[in-house]
């Protein structure tokens, strides 16, 4: 059963990956990404992390995936993208890409992966809380920190000091 | 009076019904039996009381209540129940398509007209089932230059994912909900974010200039409201230290969580409101502005569609503020219990006396538990209705500012009531209120 939906699941995934850089249509592109992204919330289910599966679909799918289609919809094409049809890149992204996932599959196997315990039961949240707060506390003042900052730079660039709006009346 | 088919005749009309009847007994006898035959050979049936669930037997159980009584019971414990029937879908309808008449009469009464009236003589009562056979016989168009598969797929998700949000609403004690996932709070917000998604798809591909404004000032609004919407949970998620809402509700047996985080529950309601696309937030649907917003394009069973799965993320939505913040199932014990003679001595009609066994179908608690739910749901669907009657539509630069600055910032001030009263030991797990 579980294999079958791993099967299953790789397939959508990685098909809609394709997809989703292949095709013309930019919003078809972006609803494949969409897929891509719920395909790999179903991993984590299967990874029985669905606290991370649930994260991944309300940040991924519910923000990132309606930040793409938004920006899809709104702005020219023209303006976004500058085509450059080359069989030679598109050979050399793959070659490329076989060389990321072979590079980080020996760095996976060689890390003692293999003898992890598979039959153990699924961590819970609370777990994840209390070392986030204690022994990776560091990591999570730096990403608070990054985060705080990419909202003040964010605020920053939104932010019109030369517009007036006549039409307010409050 | 006009006609609409001048040919017609009623022996002709009658004669064809006799056609029918007789080509369908023809079609099932000759190709429906054997199919039901093939499939039962290969699904594996149930034993229910030591005794093999044929389909032979139909009849014979049919007439025997005290056989009748446990496969019923074994059928409603089970998923496909769950989903199909009581905690899930088609209660969930049922309240949705009340809510539909309701609202209807619930406004007319706040205005001083009268509502739907003709329809089914007493108070228009047919009404809802006259608009649903409307919308069924009713033509789908599809826009010339549509994207036609997003927007043949578009209610259907819509409908789905409003389905998703109620299977995550637990309804009784005794696992009375479809999905009890640990991270079900987390569940909601997931689900919650496929709505901006699905609409502002549809509006697209429905290629017309209102569905598309109505698309994206839905998205612009789903949007800011997600933020305060999930922030003004994360209280009751510290007080209770669990995402499950079972335990929830179980936390609110002595006290519900309005108590402790009104300002998060207020901040909650004005949400579901601009979530829900209901007046004072009815910007992606204003009619008087961009005809009917992201549904301008919609016609017969697929606006159907799209109404149902309105009313039951309605549905969903009041569920779960009655699960959050009122106590979801608790409540003092008024259903009556089932009488003891009944199981003792049977029920006895003149001389005959009928010994049914087990006979007490859903046990006290859970009806119990069903009814202050639902008391309690209907009272905030019809909260939520009232401002329909009452506010006229604000604007969008008010609407974003209320968004992103006031209820963020009122969200805040409930989580750290409720910080305080966790530190203070107050509340929270071993607090002196437990």
């Amino acid at each position: 059963m579980v294999d079958a939906v791993f099967l299953a699941l790789s397939v959508l995934t990685i098909g809609s990956a394709i997809v989703a850089l292949e095709i013309r249509s930019l919003i078809y592109g972006s609803i494949a990404l969409m897929i891509t992204l719920s395909g790999i919330a179903g991993f984590f289910l299967l990874l029985d992390a669905p606290f991370v599966a649930m994260f991944q679909l309300s940040v991924y799918v519910g923000s990132i995936a309606v930040l793409i289609l938004f920006t899809v919809m709104l702005v020219r094409r023209e303006l976004i993208f500058n085509k450059i049809e080359d069989k030679r890149r598109r050979y050399a992204g793959i070659g490329l890409m076989l060389v990321l996932m072979l590079g980080i599959g020996m760095i996976i196997i060689g890390s003692g992966m293999k003898s992890m315990e598979t039959n153990s039961s699924s961590v819970d949240y609370k777990k994840i809380g209390e070392d986030f707060l204690t022994y990776y506390s560091p990591a999570l003042i730096v990403m608070a920190l990054v985060l705080a900052a990419s909202v003040v730079g964010a605020l920053t660039l939104a932010r019109r000091e030369d517009m007036t709006n006549d039409q307010r009346t409050d | 009076m006009s006609t609409i088919a001048p040919q017609f005749r009623l022996s002709r009309f009658i004669g064809s019904l006799f056609d029918i009847i007789f080509w369908v007994l023809l079609i099932f006898s000759l190709a429906g039996l054997p199919l039901v035959f093939i499939i039962l050979f290969y699904i594996k049936l149930p034993v229910i009381n030591g005794q093999l669930l044929t389909p032979y037997l139909a009849l014979t159980w049919m007439a025997d209540p005290s056989e009748t009584i446990p496969i019923i019971k074994a059928l409603i414990h089970t998923t496909f129940f769950h989903v199909v029937a009581f905690p899930g879908f088609g209660f969930a309808a049922l309240i949705a398509a009340a809510t539909i008449f309701v609202e209807r009469k619930f406004l007319a009464k706040i205005q001083l007209r009268v509502g739907p009236l003709y329809c089914g003589k007493i108070e228009g009562i047919l009404q809802l089932m006259g608009d649903g056979l409307k919308l069924i016989s009713k033509e789908i168009i599809i826009p010339a230059k549509a994207d036609k598969p997003i927007f043949w797929i578009g209610p259907l998700l819509f409908v789905g994912t409003a389905g998703a949000l109620v299977s995550l609403i637990p309804v009784a004690p005794g696992g009375w909900v479809v999905a009890n996932p640990n991270v079900g709070l987390l569940a909601v917000f997931a689900t919650i974010g496929f709505f901006p998604i699905i609409s502002v798809l549809t509006a697209w591909a429905a290629n017309n200039k209102w569905t598309f404004i109505g698309g994206l000032r839905a998205l612009h609004q789903m949007i800011a409201f997600e933020i305060p919407l999930i922030l003004s949970l994360l209280s009751i998620v510290i007080l209770t230290g669990t995402l499950n809402l079972s335990q929830i509700v179980e936390s609110q047996q002595h006290y519900w969580w309005i108590v402790f985080a009104p300002i998060s529950a207020i901040v909650f309601f004005i949400c579901i409101l601009a979530e829900l696309e209901r007046i004072p937030f009815d910007l992606p649907e204003a009619e008087s502005e961009i005809v009917a917003g992201w549904l301008t394009e919609f016609s017969g069973m697929m606006y159907g569609l799209i109404q149902l799965g309105t009313y039951l993320k309605l549905y969903a939505f009041a569920g779960l503020f009655t699960v959050l913040f009122l106590g979801g199932w608790n409540g003092p014990m008024v259903w009556p219990p089932f009488p003891a003679d009944i199981i003792t001595h049977g029920i006895t009609i003149g001389p005959i006396t009928a010994q049914i066994a087990g006979l007490p179908l859903f046990d006290q608690n859970m009806l119990n538990g069903t009814l202050w739910f639902v008391i309690k749901t209907v009272g905030v669907i019809l909260l939520i209705l009232l401002p329909r009657g009452v506010f006229p539509r604000i604007r969008i630069d008010m609407l974003l500012h209320t968004g992103w600055y006031k209820l963020i910032g009122l969200a805040f001030i409930n989580i750290f009531i409720a910080l305080g009263l966790l530190y203070a030991g107050v509340l929270g797990p071993g607090g002196l209120i437990q």
